[in-house]
C-alpha cells in the first residue's frame, strides 16, 4: 500500500479526510446511543454541527486564541500528510505533538480557569502517551530493516502487528487519550460532563470552536490510517483492525468512570512503557 | 595567512587587553564605551575568522616561545586557585590545588631534555564555529551587561564587587574561552580551563552575599575537581602517548585510555552533568549576564566543545558505551528535574544540563549522525538558551520576580522582552527550528544503544511538560485595546532584539547550515564510516524540513488576516468562571459567588512533588556517580 505523493492526492485527502473523521464521529455516536437504548443522531450529525458552528458569530476572549486554533489545524493536517505519504516517523511525531501542543496553548492563553485547568491535564496526557508514540517508531524501525520512513511499514510483507503485539496494545491505551474516550477524557471531552466544564476547549466558541473540531476529525481519520499501517498486507485487514479498535474505544468509553491524569500518568509510565520497552528489548534480542 | 594569525590574536588577547583597561577604574560613558569597543572588535574578528581561512585550515603552528611561556604560565594559573583556597579556606580547592602543583613541576622536570613539541593551534569548522558562538553571542550579551549592570548598580547589595571588575572578568572571559577553543596543546588547554574556572568563580561571587560566597565556592570546588582530573590526564597522555597535543593523542587509541578516561570526567564537570550539577544551579545567583554567558551558552560548552573533539578517540573504546550512557541519563533526569521548578531561571539551568547531556551523549555515540546531531545542539541552544536567559533576567528587573507563576500577563505589560522570550522557547522545541532537528537526529542515532534511548525518549517526553507549563503561562492575557511600550535599557532591547532574529533566521537557515557546515564536518570527522548506512540517514534530515515552516507562516498570516478583519472588541466575552464575572480591570478571575459575594479563582501549573529535587537527587546522584566511577572500572575489564 503505497499513496502516490501527487498535488491532486494532498487536495483529495485534505478535503475527504475530515469527513472520514467526521463519519467515525458520527459511527461512534450511533453505537454509543445503540448501547444505551438510544436511537441516536444521523451518521452525519458531526458534519451538521460542524456547518452551524462556522455560520455562528466569533467569541472570544483575546486574539491570541485565533492563531493556536489555525495552529493546530494546520500541523494536525501537516501530521496527517507525513504519514500517509510515508515521511520520517519521528518528524511525523513531533509534528503530531506540536500540533496537541497549539491546542494546550490555546486553553493556556486566556484567564479561564477551567481552561487552564484542562491545558495542563492534556500537556500530563501528552508527557504520558509520548514515550510510547516514539518506542512504536523505534519498534517499526527494528522490524523494518532500520528505517525510520513510515512508507516501511506500508510495504512490509509480514503485518507489524505480529511483531509489536505489545506496543499495539500501548497504542490502543494512546488511542484511547487521543480520542478523549473514557476513562482518559480528563482534559476536555465531547459531553462536557466533567468536573472542568468542557475544559481545554471551554473558551473557544463558533467558527473557532469549528477549527477545533475539523482538526479532530483530521485527528480521527490519521489515528484510523495508522492502526492500517498494523496490518498493510493485505489492506482489508487492517481496516478491519482499525475498525474493531475503534469499536472497542466506543466500548471502553462506555463501560469505564473517568480517571485522575496523575494516575494516567504513573499508568502509562508503569504497566503501558514497561510493555512497551519489552517489546522493543525483544526486538533488539532477535536482531542480534 | 597573516591576517589569520593576526584574527586570533585579537580574539584571544584583544578581550584580555580589554579587560585589564577596566581594571584602570574608568567609569561611566567612558567605561561603556570601552566595553562596547571591546565588544564590537570581537564581534568582528570573530565573523571574520572564516572569511580568512582556506577550507581546510587545520594547524596553525606557533613560536616555540608559546610552549615556553605555557609552561610558566600554569603554575601561576594553579598557585591563584591556591591562594582562592586558603582565602576561602576551602581543603578540598588547597589539596586539588597543591596535586596539580605537583604535576606541573613534576612535567617540568621530566620533560626538560625532551625537544620542545610545537605548540599548534586548531582552526578547523568546529573550531571556528564554537569561535562564532563565543564571540558574537558571548560579545553581545558583554554589551546587554552594560545596560543591566547600570540598573544592577542601584539595587545590587553593598557588599557587592565594583563594576569595573565585573568587566574585566566578563571581558577577559572572551578571549580565555576563545583560546581554549583553538589550541590544541593539552598544557594551554588547561590554562585556558581554569582561567575560565577563575572567571566563573569572581563573577557567581560578584554580589558577595553569603548565598553568593556559598555558591561561588562549590563552584571552584567542582570546576578545580574537573581540572585536577584534567591535569592528571595531560600529565598521563605526556607521558603514555609522548605527546601533548589533543589531536595526537585522541588518534592513539588503546595506551591512553586513562587519560581519555581522565579529561571526559572533566568536560562532565565544566558542562555540569550528573552529579556534578550543583554549580551550575548555584550560579543562579549571579548577575544575568552571568548566567546567560557562562552557564548557558559558553562555559558550560566548553565541556561539550571538548568531547566532541574526544569524539575520534572514544570511538570503538569501552568508554564511549559509559560516556553515552551517563549523558543521557542527565538529560532524562534533568529534564524530569525541571518541571518540579516554579523558579525561571533553575528550569532553564536543567534544561542547559539536560541539552549538554544529550551533546556528550552523542559525541560518545560516535557516528556521523551522532556528530552531526551533537554539534547542531550546540550551535541552537548556545543562541536560544543565551537569549531565553536574558529575557528571564529582563523580566526579573522589572517584575521583581523569576517565579513562573508570577509571568502571567506579561505579554500586556512587557510585550517586548515576551515576544521574544516566547520565539526563544519555541525555538527550543518546536519545528522546524535547529534544537528539534537535532532531538530528531540524537534520537535516530541512539537507535543501537536501548538502554541510551530508552533514556532519550523518556527525557525528550519530559521536555515537553516544562515548556509547554512556562509558555502557557506566559502568553496568557487578557484583552487590551492598546499597546504599551515597555521602558528598558537601549542596550538590553538592541541585544534582545538581534539575539531574537538570530533565533528566527538560524531556524530559517538552519538546513543550509546543516548542508553547508555541519554534514561536511561530521563526514570528515568519521571519514572511514563515510560510506556507511548511516550517511542516508543524514542526508533524509533535509526531506521536509521546508513544510512545517511554510504552514507556521500561513496559519499566522490567515489568522492575522481573519482576526483583524472579523474581529471587533465588542465580540469579546470574559471567561466561563460557573458564576456571574465581576467586571474589573485588575483581574477576570472574579466572579459572584455564594449570596454574591466577590470570589476569585486562584490556578497554578503543575509543579508535581513527584518530581522534586529533594526527592529525586537523592537516588539519581548516587547512581550518576556510580556511572562516572564505572568509566575508571570499563578500564580494568
Amino acid at each position: 500500500m503505497i499513496i502516490p505523493q501527487t498535488p491532486l492526492m494532498v487536495v483529495l485527502l485534505v478535503i475527504l479526510a475530515p469527513l472520514f473523521g467526521a463519519l467515525l464521529c458520527g459511527i461512534d455516536r450511533r453505537i454509543t446511543a445503540r448501547a444505551q437504548g438510544r436511537i441516536g443522531p444521523p451518521i452525519l450529525q458531526a458534519v451538521y454541527d460542524t456547518i452551524k458552528l462556522l455560520r455562528k458569530e466569533p467569541m472570544l476572549l483575546n486574539r491570541v486564541q485565533i492563531v493556536y486554533a489555525y495552529l493546530h489545524l494546520a500541523f494536525m493536517i501537516l501530521a496527517m500528510l507525513l504519514l500517509v505519504f510515508g515521511q520520517d516517523s519521528l518528524m511525523f511525531l513531533f509534528v503530531f505533538a506540536f500540533s496537541t501542543l497549539s491546542l494546550v496553548l490555546g486553553g493556556m492563553c486566556v484567564r479561564s480557569p477551567y481552561s487552564r485547568i484542562g491545558s495542563q491535564r492534556e500537556i500530563m496526557l501528552m508527557v504520558a502517551y509520548e514515550p510510547i508514540l516514539i518506542l512504536l517508531m523505534i519498534g517499526f524501525y527494528l522490524v523494518n530493516g532500520h528505517s525510520f520512513m513510515l512508507s516501511a511499514p506500508m510495504t512490509a510483507a509480514k503485518p507489524m502487528l505480529l511483531s509489536l503485539p505489545l506496543l499495539f496494545i500501548g497504542f490502543l491505551v494512546v488511542l484511547a487519550i487521543k480520542m478523549q474516550k473514557s476513562p482518559f477524557d480528563i482534559a476536555t471531552s465531547h459531553h462536557a460532563h466533567q468536573e472542568i466544564v468542557k475544559g481545554l476547549t471551554i473558551e473557544y466558541s463558533g467558527p473557532y470552536l469549528a477549527i477545533l473540531e475539523i482538526a479532530h476529525f483530521y485527528e480521527m481519520a490519521l489515528l484510523f490510517f495508522f492502526i492500517v499501517l498494523f496490518w498493510s498486507s493485505p489492506v482489508w485487514v487492517g481496516i478491519i483492525l482499525a475498525s474493531l479498535s475503534f469499536f472497542l474505544m466506543t466500548v471502553v468509553d462506555n463501560a469505564f468512570a473517568r480517571l485522575t491524569s496523575m494516575w494516567i500518568f504513573k499508568f502509562m509510565w508503569t504497566g503501558a512503557l514497561i510493555l512497551a520497552v519489552t517489546n522493543v528489548l525483544w526486538l533488539y534480542w532477535a536482531s542480534k | 595567512m597573516q591576517i589569520q594569525e593576526a584574527l586570533i590574536a585579537l580574539l584571544v588577547l584583544g578581550p584580555l587587553v580589554f579587560g585589564l583597561l577596566m581594571l584602570t577604574g574608568v567609569k561611566g560613558v567612558l567605561r561603556n564605551a570601552l566595553v562596547a569597543v571591546a565588544g564590537v572588535t570581537t564581534i568582528g574578528a570573530g565573523v571574520a575568522l572564516p572569511f580568512y581561512s582556506g577550507a581546510i585550515a587545520p594547524d596553525v603552528g606557533l613560536p616555540t616561545l608559546i610552549t615556553t611561556l605555557g609552561n610558566w604560565i600554569e603554575p601561576m594559573v594553579i598557585l591563584t586557585v591556591l591562594v582562592i583556597g586558603f582565602s576561602i579556606r576551602s581543603w578540598p580547592v588547597r589539596i586539588m590545588a597543591l596535586i596539580q602543583l605537583g604535576l606541573c613541576v613534576a612535567g617540568l622536570l621530566m620533560s626538560r631534555h625532551e625537544p620542545v613539541e610545537e605548540t599548534k593551534l586548531v582552526v578547523d569548522s568546529l573550531a571556528m564555529i564554537m569561535v562564532l558562538i563565543v564571540s558574537v553571542i558571548g560579545s553581545l550579551i558583554a554589551l546587554y551587561a552594560i545596560g543591566y549592570m547600570n540598573g544592577h548598580e542601584h539595587h545590587a547589595p553593598a557588599t557587592a564587587a565594583s563594576n569595573n571588575r565585573f568587566f574585566f572578568v566578563l571581558i577577559s572571559f572572551l578571549g580565555l574561552m576563545n583560546g581554549l577553543v583553538l589550541v590544541d596543546n593539552m598544557k594551554w588547554l588547561s590554562i585556558f580551563w581554569e582561567g575560565t574556572t577563575l572567571c566563573s568563580f569572581f563573577l557567581i561571587g560578584h554580589d558577595g552575599t553569603p548565598e553568593a560566597k556559598a555558591s561561588a565556592r562549590r563552584a571552584i570546588t567542582i570546576n578545580v575537581f574537573g581540572g585536577l582530573a584534567m591535569s592528571v590526564g595531560v600529565f598521563l597522555a605526556a607521558h603514555n602517548a609522548e605527546s601533548e597535543s589533543l589531536s595526537v593523542v585522541m588518534s592513539k587509541g588503546p595506551v591512553v585510555l586513562l587519560p581519555i578516561a581522565l579529561l571526559a570526567i572533566a568536560t562532565m564537570t565544566k558542562s555540569a552533568q550528573m552529579p556534578f550539577q550543583s554549580w551550575l544551579l548555584g550560579a543562579m545567583v549571579a548577575p544575568t549576564p552571568v548566567s546567560a554567558l557562562l552557564h548557558s551558552s559558553t562555559m558550560v560548552k566548553a565541556g561539550s566543545y571538548l568531547i566532541l573533539r574526544m569524539s575520534p578517540g572514544l570511538e570503538g573504546t569501552p568508554l564511549a558505551a559509559v560516556v553515552a550512557i551517563a549523558g543521557a541519563f542527565t538529560f532524562a533526569l534533568t529534564s524530569a528535574l525541571a518541571i518540579g521548578q516554579s523558579n525561571g531561571k533553575k528550569v532553564l539551568a536543567y534544561s542547559t544540563i539536560a541539552n549538554l547531556g544529550l551533546i556528550s551523549c552523542c559525541a560518545a555515540i560516535g557516528t556521523p549522525l551522532a556528530y552531526a546531531a551533537g554539534i547542531t545542539i550546540l550551535i541552537f541552544h548556545a543562541i536560544s538558551k543565551a537569549l531565553l536567559f536574558l529575557c528571564v533576567g529582563t523580566i526579573e528587573q522589572s517584575i521583581g520576580s523569576r517565579d513562573i507563576e508570577d509571568m502571567g500577563g506579561l505579554l500586556f505589560k512587557m510585550p517586548l522582552t515576551t515576544n521574544i522570550a516566547i520565539v526563544g522557547m519555541i525555538s527550543m522545541m518546536m519545528p522546524p527550528f535547529g534544537m528539534l532537528i537535532g532531538k530528531w537526529m540524537a534520537i535516530e542515532s541512539a537507535v543501537h544503544f536501548p538502554i541510551v534511548l530508552i533514556l532519550l525518549v523518556l527525557g525528550s517526553a519530559l521536555t515537553i511538560f516544562f515548556w509547554a507549563k512556562w509558555l502557557g503561562r506566559i502568553t496568557t492575557t487578557s484583552y487590551h485595546e492598546k499597546y504599551t511600550i515597555e521602558s528598558i535599557s537601549p542596550w538590553m532591547r538592541t541585544v534582545l532584539a538581534v539575539i531574537g532574529i538570530g533565533v528566527v533566521v538560524a531556524s530559517i537557515c538552519a538546513l543550509p547550515i546543516y548542508e553547508q557546515v555541519i554534514r561536511p564536518i561530521s563526514l570528515l570527522t568519521f571519514s572511514e564510516q563515510a560510506s556507511n548506512a548511516n550517511i542516508s540517514i543524514l542526508d533524509s534530515v533535509s526531506a521536509f524540513l521546508g513544510w512545517p515552516m511554510i504552514i507556521v507562516i500561513g496559519a499566522i498570516i490567515m489568522a492575522l488576516a481573519t482576526g483583524t478583519l472579523l474581529f471587533k472588541p465588542s465580540r469579546l466575552r470574559l471567561p466561563y468562571l460557573c458564576g456571574e464575572n465581576v467586571d474589573s480591570d485588575e483581574t477576570t478571575y472574579t466572579f459572584r459567588s455564594i449570596a454574591d459575594a466577590p470570589s476569585t479563582a486562584m490556578l497554578t501549573s503543575y509543579y508535581l512533588p513527584l518530581f522534586g529535587e529533594s526527592r529525586i537527587t537523592t537516588w539519581a546522584n548516587p547512581l550518576a556517580a556510580l556511572i562516572i566511577l564505572s568509566l575508571l572500572g570499563v578500564l580494568f575489564i
